[in-house]
């Protein structure tokens, strides 16, 4: 059982999952003239993750990071694969909590830093005495 | 015509197995968003709360066994600072199928043996495989965050018992190679190692063995291969033969395990269209029901995966889905609906090698009021949605069908009060991370 539309036959029983159509022409009707240039919607997953196995998204609370257009409530995209580097914005365990900061990598030692000044720095003496849970790549900020 | 003369072929190495297991999965996965969880005593409980199914290292230095009744240990959990979750099945479906994922990247013959560990095939010089083993290990305690150990061998049995190694000594690392443990050390470690501990010896067998003066896992590698299939079974004497080294227990295609059922295959040839994973789906799903029956089960959880060949010049994608069933099943066309949740993923053109289902949450069928052809009937006016959305929303038990629903919740809902967030596959309960 299906509805013919275009090429694709489509199960009535699917309807609660989004199924892509071209909007090629139904029988004896007009081609539609944007019929060759279709190749589908834009998909988020394809643009925002690199790496879906690796790829994880938190929600933020709290404003420590409103200098990095980073506010409460927001969502970020975490890549657990990437390696962190100085200026990254990192998950990092703090007292068994997932945190986010700014993380520095310079020659007096490493520093995870807040992007709002009524937070401190933290200062820790090498990268490898800290855990970075992964590296944020997007931020998702409700406008 | 010409006349091709053949070379001789350079020596060639024999395929090995790779065994990678995640260690204390359940525990693992809730500790990888939870790490106020690290180094605290930790178990997971079985459906409706009822015994610990996995023991953090900790737990099982307390003196907890695995199955365990949960209102034994509550009492003193305070006093221990032990600390109960209930089983996360979409957590753990999700994990393991990010795990599956980046073990594909590894190897084209992949096994999913269960939620947790796979068999794969591995080539290489023996440093080369070790290499192998610890870049494996690495790449899924980073990706994932849980950690795994890593037995590779010339044969199943054996891969499984050097992955035991590397679990219980540290001096391994988590990878341990059979051909690089000297030949007197792996005897010393298989004679003390009790003949039960073996993959495919559970109790009743080890003690007719025992019976036989058969006691340690050396002693099964000695025993005489014939004579075991004489007075046991062919089965047992393949273990025999794996033990020695002669890989004969082929890779499998599906499995029923106490808690999940997999099917999973590479494709003979690359599937590119949806309309061809939509098809293998279909008859997963199919399969799946006809096992799902067969052993008088029905599944609530439905996780669809499909890969693109790891080792052809192309881009690679690895979608996968996990879907929480509406209720226990096994009804092939709501396994079936369930699978085409994958199906959006599935990008045209790509060349797919390999797609699978895995089912979890298991539970015996029976304990369930008839309620699937009032619910079919009614889903195509949208009601199923409606209410899925509605519970999503206001929590499970705040709308329900006829006599089914409200109130008390069903009695084949599961009790999980000390469930974790559904971290990776629910927009409302993600990880939240403190800007603090």
């Amino acid at each position: 059982m299906g509805v013919i539309i275009g090429p694709r036959v489509i199960d009535a029983g699917v309807s609660l999952l989004s199924v892509l159509i071209s909007p090629v022409a139904v029988a004896a009707g007009f081609p539609s003239p944007a019929q060759d240039y279709f190749d589908g919607r834009i998909d988020l997953n394809a643009h925002l993750i690199k790496d879906i196995t690796s790829t994880f998204v938190v929600r933020v609370t709290g404003d420590s990071m409103e200098g990095a257009g980073i506010s409460d409530g927001d969502e970020l995209i975490v890549n657990r694969a990437l390696e962190p580097r100085d200026g990254s914005v990192v998950i990092a365990v703090l007292d068994g909590e997932l945190t986010v900061k700014r993380l520095r990598i310079t020659g007096n030692g490493v520093v995870l830093q807040a992007e709002n000044p009524r937070y401190p720095d933290i200062r820790v003496p090498a990268l490898s005495e800290l855990t970075i849970w992964g590296v944020a790549t997007r931020c998702l900020h409700h406008v | 015509m010409k006349c091709i003369v053949a070379k001789p072929a350079p020596m060639r190495r024999m395929p090995q197995i790779a065994h990678v297991d995640v260690n204390c999965f359940y525990a693992s996965a809730e500790r990888a968003f939870d790490p106020s969880l690290e180094g605290r005593p930790l178990v997971v409980l079985s459906n409706n709360d009822g015994c610990a199914v996995t023991r953090s290292p900790e737990a099982k230095a307390l003196g907890i066994s695995t199955g365990e009744p949960w209102f034994k240990l509550a009492p003193r959990a305070k006093e221990w600072g032990l600390v109960a979750k209930s089983s996360n099945y979409e957590l753990y479906g999700d994990i393991s199928a990010r795990v599956m994922e980046l073990l594909g990247r590894y190897s084209a013959w992949l096994e999913v043996y269960s939620i947790d560990e796979a068999f794969l095939g591995v080539k290489g010089e023996p440093d080369q495989l070790l290499v192998l083993g610890r870049r494996i290990k690495e790449a899924v305690l980073r990706h994932v965050g849980v950690p795994v150990c890593v037995g590779i061998a010339p044969t199943k049995t054996l891969a499984k018992l050097c992955n035991k190694w590397a679990k219980n000594n540290p001096a391994f690392g988590g990878v341990c190679l059979w051909e690089s443990v000297p030949p007197p050390v792996r005897e010393g470690l298989m004679g003390r190692l009790p003949v039960d501990e073996i993959w495919g010896v559970a109790g009743r067998l080890a003690k007719r063995l025992n019976a036989m003066g058969i006691f340690t896992v050396l002693d099964l590698m000695h025993a005489d291969p014939v004579a075991i299939r004489g007075k046991f079974s062919v089965v047992l004497m393949r273990t025999v033969l794996e033990l020695r080294g002669t890989a004969c227990i082929p890779m499998e295609e599906e499995r029923v395990g106490r808690d999940q059922l997999i099917f999973s295959r590479s494709f003979a040839t690359p599937v590119t269209t949806s309309a061809g994973v939509r098809e293998v789906l279909g008859i997963y799903s199919q399969q799946a029901s006809a096992r799902l029956s067969k052993h008088g089960l029905q599944a609530k959880v439905l996780t669809a995966f499909a890969a693109t060949s790891p080792f052809r010049n192309q881009e690679q994608a690895y979608p996968t889905v996990c879907v929480r069933l509406p209720m226990p099943t096994a009804d092939p066309l709501l396994l079936t609906r369930a699978a085409h949740a994958l199906l959006p993923k599935i990008r045209e053109g790509l060349r797919y090698a390999k797609a699978g289902l895995m089912l979890t949450d298991l539970r015996p069928t029976g304990n369930q009021p008839p309620l699937e052809p009032f619910e079919n009937r009614h889903e195509e006016r949208g009601i199923g949605p409606l209410l899925e959305d509605v519970s999503r929303r206001f929590g499970r038990g705040s709308i329900g069908l006829g006599y089914a629903g409200v109130k008390s919740g069903l009695d084949w809902t599961m009790k999980r009060n000390m469930r974790s967030p559904r971290y990776t596959t629910h927009w409302d309960e993600l990880p939240l991370v403190k800007a603090a």
